[in-house]
């Protein structure tokens, strides 16, 4: 296998023989166990989500929320949670309400990957819009500057799912102390806030970012710094944090990616998405 | 009585369309299944202030929103998926022009299905306690919102939950891939939310890839989860969802999807598109010569086609619709 990393400046003077996004997949498919029953979003967590099939979970059960169940994507990464790369082997279609409802708003989801513009120190996620000046929406609604996806099926896998895998490209405008909305919950403002609204899901229990992973402090919630990269620093994660990004006391350097994994991965991405910038 | 409810696409948004009417279309997948040729007659015809109840955005109410149709909207999911942001909705929303009311996946789902069921809500566990709750974009200045998911004690729990209002579109028109003249239809791959839509819709009207025999529908009806007793009318239309896919009959067409998009961008842009495909095209022959033959031909080899193999024997060629539709369907 070449090394298609080098098409990337930042990469080819790392000289890894894999990309920072790759980097990301994979540490975010080692999240996933196997049995577990799962759910992806559409881009790069199916991608992080099937290469974990692939590599060390080949029971993982895979469900889109469109109702899509037992597919593997062929021909390149789905366009959507229809694609036809998506829906050319399932051996069930059903529906929305079926996926997002009967199995994983009743709890019965181990698992899902979702992704963020911006995330929080709680792991909250804003998918919604970006607002001007500080980003405080203020009393009165106000239009965003740049309005982004909306929640689409995540805030249900964020309030839903036992555990929530956050994937996020790690930009210091991306990690905010408080996003501007909250699209999807991860700890709302700390402690037990999920309690109140009794979620059934358990939150978010990994952020695994381009530098990277995050994991939430068993009693504040607040997401503190568990591991980086063979490419990545302490320093250069927590300059690129827009939070005092606390370091746990166990924090470590993630294994590289092995020739396995990488080769499974790129099975999965055989378009190459994750290796274009 | 059953009867014969194949009508011209023409005549469907001519007699289930109107300036401000509630629409909903389907099944609203940004890549997948979607009546968006309907949607194109609706900006052909100059439809105004239709307040869209789409569960995700699709090229469809990228177009709407960008040629001005919409006002309101409803929705869940509002990108393009791996294509990126919509940029004609977007270009309406940034500017004020259309208000977007934001919720989820889920959520949307169930108020169709609290519409369908004729409940005054549905009782919400996802969307609480984010500001998809706390935000109203149609009451700006409440804040905390009251009156978009209030919150109601279940009574048997006395947790607090959020109440989910019912939505009732006037009309939907819902993409299928095979329908019959009565009315009856067959999905392939996955409904999202075309049942519980085709329930709580105060009119459906099909738009069908393809139109089968009854006979089909007697050899696979628990496959028929949109009986002909609940829909108005039946639109013949091979490639309804164009761009987008419709599984087991062609795929995704990724540069048109791209080029629509970056139409749609700009006023401009989204002139010149009307003019080349919504103006380009005045019947089924034409809007086929429009989307080019080679490349209907190249889309039709998709992966899923054997996905179709059971319905073949069933599928009526286009000279015995239009015999069906005794001239009405042009």
């Amino acid at each position: 296998m070449s090394a298609p990393a080098s098409s990337n400046p930042a990469n080819a003077a790392l000289e890894q023989p894999y990309t920072r996004q790759e980097m990301m997949a994979i540490a975010t498919g080692r999240e996933l166990r196997d049995g577990d029953l799962a759910i992806f979003g559409v881009g790069l967590s199916m991608l992080a989500g099937y290469f974990a099939q692939a590599c060390h979970a080949p029971n993982i059960r895979t469900m889109t929320e469109g109702g899509v169940y037992g597919a593997t994507p062929v021909g390149g990464l789905p366009w959507g949670i229809e694609c036809n790369r998506i829906s050319a082997n399932a051996t069930s279609f059903t529906n929305a309400l079926d996926a997002l409802g009967f199995l994983v708003a009743s709890g019965r989801c181990d698992v899902g990957i979702i992704g963020a513009a911006q995330v929080d120190k709680f792991g909250n996620v804003n998918t919604t819009g970006i607002w001007d000046g500080d980003g405080v929406i203020g009393g009165h609604y106000r239009l965003p500057r740049t309005r982004l996806t909306g929640a689409g099926g995540a805030n249900d896998i964020a309030c839903g799912a036992g555990r929530v895998i956050i994937m996020v490209t790690h930009e210091a405008k991306r990690f905010a102390d408080k996003v501007s909305y909250i699209s999807s919950p991860g700890y709302l403002d700390g402690g037990d806030a999920r309690a109140r609204h009794g979620f059934v899901g358990g939150g978010p229990s990994a952020i695994v970012t381009t530098l990277g992973i995050m994991r939430p402090d068993p009693v504040s919630k607040e997401f503190i710094l568990d591991a980086w990269y063979p490419f990545s620093s302490v320093e250069e994660i927590r300059a690129n944090t827009g939070w005092d990004l606390k370091v746990s006391p166990t924090a470590r350097a993630v294994p590289e990616p092995s020739a396995a994994e990488l080769a499974a991965l790129r099975r999965v991405d055989e378009t190459g998405m994750l290796r274009k910038k | 009585m059953q009867h014969n409810k194949l009508i011209s696409l023409a005549d469907a948004v001519e007699r289930y369309s109107w300036d401000g009417m509630q629409y909903a279309s389907g099944a609203s997948l940004p890549v997948g299944s979607d009546a968006i040729v309907f949607g194109r007659e609706l900006v052909r015809r100059q439809r105004r202030d239709l307040h869209a109840l789409f569960h995700c955005n699709t090229q469809q109410l990228n177009l709407l929103a960008a040629t001005g149709a919409v006002g309101k909207a409803e929705c869940g999911f509002t990108g393009l998926e791996v294509f990126g942001f919509a940029n004609g909705l977007r270009r309406a929303v940034e500017s004020g022009q259309l208000v977007l009311e934001d919720y989820s996946n889920l959520s949307f789902g169930l108020r169709l299905l609290a519409g369908a069921m004729n409940w005054p809500f549905a009782p919400a566990t996802v969307n609480i306690g984010s500001d998809i709750q706390w935000r109203s974009a149609f009451a700006p200045d409440e804040y905390p919102a009251r009156a978009k998911i209030p919150t109601v004690t279940d009574p048997f729990s006395g947790r607090e939950i959020g109440a989910l209002s019912p939505l009732k579109p006037d009309v939907a028109a819902i993409h299928v891939p095979l329908a019959d003249p009565l009315g009856n239809a067959i999905m392939l791959g996955t409904e999202w939310n075309r049942f519980e839509l085709s329930r709580a819709a105060k009119k459906v009207v099909l738009i069908a890839d393809a139109i089968v025999d009854t006979a089909c529908m007697r050899q696979f009806p628990n496959l028929v989860r949109i009986p002909d007793i609940i829909v108005e009318a039946v639109v013949y239309w091979p490639f309804a969802a164009w761009p987008q896919s419709s599984p087991g009959l062609y795929d995704v067409d990724e540069a048109h999807m791209q080029a629509m998009n970056k139409a749609l961008a700009t006023p401009e842009g989204t002139v010149d598109y009307v003019r080349q495909y919504i103006d380009g095209y005045a019947d089924i022959d034409s809007y086929l010569d429009m989307i080019g033959r080679d490349t209907v031909e190249r889309l039709s080899h998709t992966g899923t086609a054997f996905l179709l193999d059971p319905f073949r024997q069933w599928i009526k060629t286009p000279e015995e619709v239009r015999a069906l539709s005794s001239g009405d369907a042009r």
